[in-house]
């Protein structure tokens, strides 16, 4: 029989309540709490049980994250699961941590369980499959049915169906599907616009995701004094590329100096981007990080003075929400340096 | 004004000594067939093949797929394409159904060809694989493209629209099994008992973003890239006066044959006077400038107002670039108070992460989803390839390779091939046929 491990916290782990939240990981070569529950109907065998307390996954996550990938290191196991976490948010966010962890570490399915309200679930349902869950823990029975529908056909190799269809929460992956019905799209189109113009309820094939629209920033007063940063989502960075940023989809950006150089030497640089044809950008990388242009217009005093790095990494395929993640990150960075303006390149 | 479109239904195709129909057998006579298209000296090599649903068989690079049919008054058929200007869409017109002329590169394809199967896993992808395939497999003269990437596929759509006559004028003269009406009458003079309905009008995108002439959609032979958005008359379009372009991602594009079947039109025909008024289609195009697409849209629902158009469905032949006047169109109907559907395949990637659309927009909450172009696709050799299979990798297919570090050549050598859905000829099929939506996983 397959096997799997359960993660579950200080409570439903029967070693107290709040006054416990600090209980530091420990595992159990046996099902405790839920996984009795869990034992009815999922098709592996449930080896050990993992409890944390709340507040030590929350307060001390590397070290409660490193002892329980040290516990798991020498198991066996075909599937983790946590939770269900219900409403209860460092609960949730919890789970959702320690799943991401052991699916990166041992790269074996993992699957959790939340309620619409918790934090946890718009932190992690990209990472994994997350069951929607009840709010409070009388609906224990339910979820954990949930969660073992999902596990039993992972374990088995079925295919796991659309988000909505298996209950869970979209992980932003949208893929095309036969309708078993067959119903063609001119069919649905017209029930759609009927259902429009008699001001009926209707459900669009494509839900348009929530719009960030950022306001234009003020123009900068006295561009003489100013002082600018370079960012590129061009894929410029040292020939080794030494922050690893990928080609598509980037999750990484690095930053490079370019302090008192007057322009990036083909060899020196390179473009890792994907999206197009590199040719140009590594036969001339200012093509898309305009250094040498920044340098000949500093030395004209068309503006101020020059941010000493330039921020690079790949827009093509990026998720809109990585983007914000990285710019969030480089922000600090340039406001630090006191930067008025900041020259984006695209590509 | 009134279509009769009589229908012939086809169980059969062969060849044979004479170009008839009888009791659902097509029979047509491959020589004479050959010859009557070799009048275009631009043709080098000629040959014609059956495919039929569950043959072993792959088609690559197809060029486009055309309906058999003929006008009962002589008339021609592709006015102002093949033949000379003449009002498309009223009298009576005879129809071959379940099969169809499909025209294949015996070597060169390009970004706008593309591949289907009459048998196996790959056979659901397209809706060619479904039917009965007379198919031209040909080579030609025109030199200044035999190496683009972009190609004009001109001798070859001309080859499969006057061979679809052709074979059309073997039912000229016999009685139809079926007869479809398709009758509007004018947009001010209806029944006010349909007039108290509300009224739709059709928005048709079709791709038209190439700046040099002869690679787009036609309407009645005029290059699409050089007009601006105009009424018609739903049975236009049902009859002969749009011919497919060469100029998309191949399961983005609509093929001849699903302009002269369009299931959104049959469909919108369908409901007229049950629950909708249908005025008519606005027969738009895609556009490159910013500009440009704006100005389209501002006539689009311009026109949609004049006409009291209460709703509009918008149609976009093509992803990516034209998803920017898919969605100004949707807002410009919205903003003008024209409650408005869209239907569109979507790109979210290998690993459908990315954003569906280019661009989108709030206004836009009612949109029928008919695919991912992006979507891979891996299939297990065929054992007959009409045409060169190598085209998909070789030549700049917009769903092929010719090589990945990963997935290495979109063909291998044992004949499976891995590819995009974009490569499917008419896989996204949003003229309406589509089965397929698109899900959140």
């Amino acid at each position: 029989m397959k096997k799997a491990i359960l993660y579950i916290n200080q409570f439903f782990g029967q070693i107290g309540g709040e006054d416990k939240a600090d209980f530091p990981p420990e595992i159990r070569a046996e099902k405790i709490g839920p996984a009795l529950e869990y034992a009815k109907s999922l098709e592996a065998e449930i080896t050990h049980t993992i409890i944390c307390g709340d507040n030590f996954m929350g307060s001390n996550t590397e070290e409660a994250i490193s002892k329980i990938l040290g516990f798991l290191a020498d198991k066996e196991m075909d599937i983790f699961i946590a939770g269900p976490a219900f409403q209860a948010g460092r609960y949730g966010v919890a789970c959702g941590t320690i799943c991401k962890a052991v699916k990166e570490k041992f790269g074996v399915p993992v699957i959790t369980s939340m309620n619409v309200e918790n934090p946890g679930v718009e932190m992690f349902k990209k990472d994994m499959y997350i069951l929607e869950g009840g709010n409070i823990a009388s609906k224990m029975r339910k979820d954990v049915k949930a969660v073992v529908a999902i596990a039993n056909k992972i374990l088995t190799g079925e295919e796991v169906g659309p988000a909505k269809e298996e209950g869970y929460f979209p992980r932003g992956i949208r893929k095309q599907v036969w309708r078993e019905d067959k119903k063609p799209a001119s069919e649905r189109m017209v029930e759609m616009l009927v259902q429009k113009l008699n001001g009926e309820p209707f459900e669009t094939e494509l839900p348009m995701p929530k719009l960030d629209r950022v306001p234009i920033a003020a123009a900068i007063k006295d561009l003489k004094k100013a002082r600018i940063a370079l960012v590129t989502t061009g894929g410029i960075v040292p020939v080794d590329n030494p922050d690893r940023i990928q080609s598509a989809s980037a999750t990484r950006w690095g930053r490079y100096n370019i302090d008192h150089v007057d322009a990036l030497k083909s060899g020196e640089y390179k473009t890792i981007h994907a999206g197009f044809d590199p040719a140009a950008a590594d036969a001339d990388p200012n093509v898309i990080t305009p250094v040498d242009a920044l340098a000949a217009l500093l030395k004209e005093g068309v503006y101020g003075s020059l941010h000493p790095y330039f921020y690079s990494t790949v827009g093509t395929g990026t998720t809109q929400a990585e983007a914000e993640r990285m710019a969030n990150e480089i922000i600090p960075y340039l406001k630090e340096d006191k930067v008025d303006g900041v020259i984006m390149v695209s590509t | 004004m009134r279509l009769e479109i009589g229908n012939f239904y086809v169980k059969d195709i062969v060849f044979g000594d004479k170009l008839s129909f009888n009791e659902g057998l097509l029979t047509i006579n491959k020589e004479e067939a050959i010859t009557y298209l070799k009048e275009d000296d631009r043709i080098t090599d000629i040959d014609l093949y059956l495919a039929k649903p569950g043959d072993p068989i792959r088609l690559c690079p197809v060029k486009d797929s055309i309906e058999p049919r003929v006008h009962v008054d002589g008339s021609p058929l592709f006015p102002g394409y093949e033949g000379d200007l003449k009002r498309a869409g009223e009298g009576v017109t005879h129809a071959l159904k379940n099969c169809c002329v499909t025209v294949v590169g015996k070597h060169w394809g390009g970004f706008q060809d593309g591949i289907f199967d009459m048998s196996g896993e790959g056979q659901k992808l397209s809706l060619y694989g479904t039917l009965l395939n007379i198919v031209l497999v040909m080579d030609t003269n025109e030199e200044f493209e035999r190496h683009e990437q972009q190609k004009k596929n001109d001798a070859h759509r001309r080859a499969g629209c006057k061979l679809a006559e052709f074979i059309g004028q073997c039912v000229k003269e016999l009685e139809p099994e079926e007869k479809e009406v398709f009758d509007l009458e004018p947009v001010i003079k209806r029944d006010p008992e349909i007039e108290k309905l509300p009224s739709v009008v059709y928005v048709m995108q079709p791709q038209s973003q190439m700046e040099e002439l002869g690679y787009n959609t036609r309407v009645y032979g005029w290059d699409m890239n050089r007009m601006l958005p105009t009424f018609m008359h739903p049975n236009e379009v049902l009859d002969g006066a749009l011919i497919s372009g060469s100029f998309m991602p191949c399961s983005s594009k609509w093929a001849t044959y699903d302009f002269q079947n369009c299931p959104n039109i049959k469909a919108l025909y369908h409901e007229h006077g049950k629950t909708i008024n249908f005025l008519g289609v606005i027969m738009a195009n895609l556009n490159v400038a910013l500009e440009q697409k704006e100005r389209a849209a501002i006539y689009v629902a311009q026109m949609a107002n004049s006409l009291g158009a209460d709703g509009a469905v918008v149609a976009e032949e093509g992803y990516g670039n034209p998803d920017a006047d898919f969605v100004g169109c949707i807002v410009a109907l919205e903003d003008a108070g024209v409650k408005t559907v869209g239907i569109s395949n979507e790109c979210t990637g290998r690993d459908g992460k990315s954003q569906p659309l280019v661009t989108l927009d709030e206004k836009c909450d009612a949109i029928v989803s008919c695919g991912n172009v992006s979507e891979l696709i891996e299939l297990p050799p065929m054992e007959i390839v009409l045409g060169e299979l190598e085209a998909l990798a070789r030549d700049g297919s917009s769903g092929g390779w010719a090589g990945d570090e990963i997935l290495g050549p979109s063909v291998r050598e044992d004949g499976s091939i891995i590819f995009e859905n974009n490569g499917v000829f008419c896989g996204d099929q949003v003229c309406g046929w589509s089965p397929k939506t698109m899900k959140e996983f």
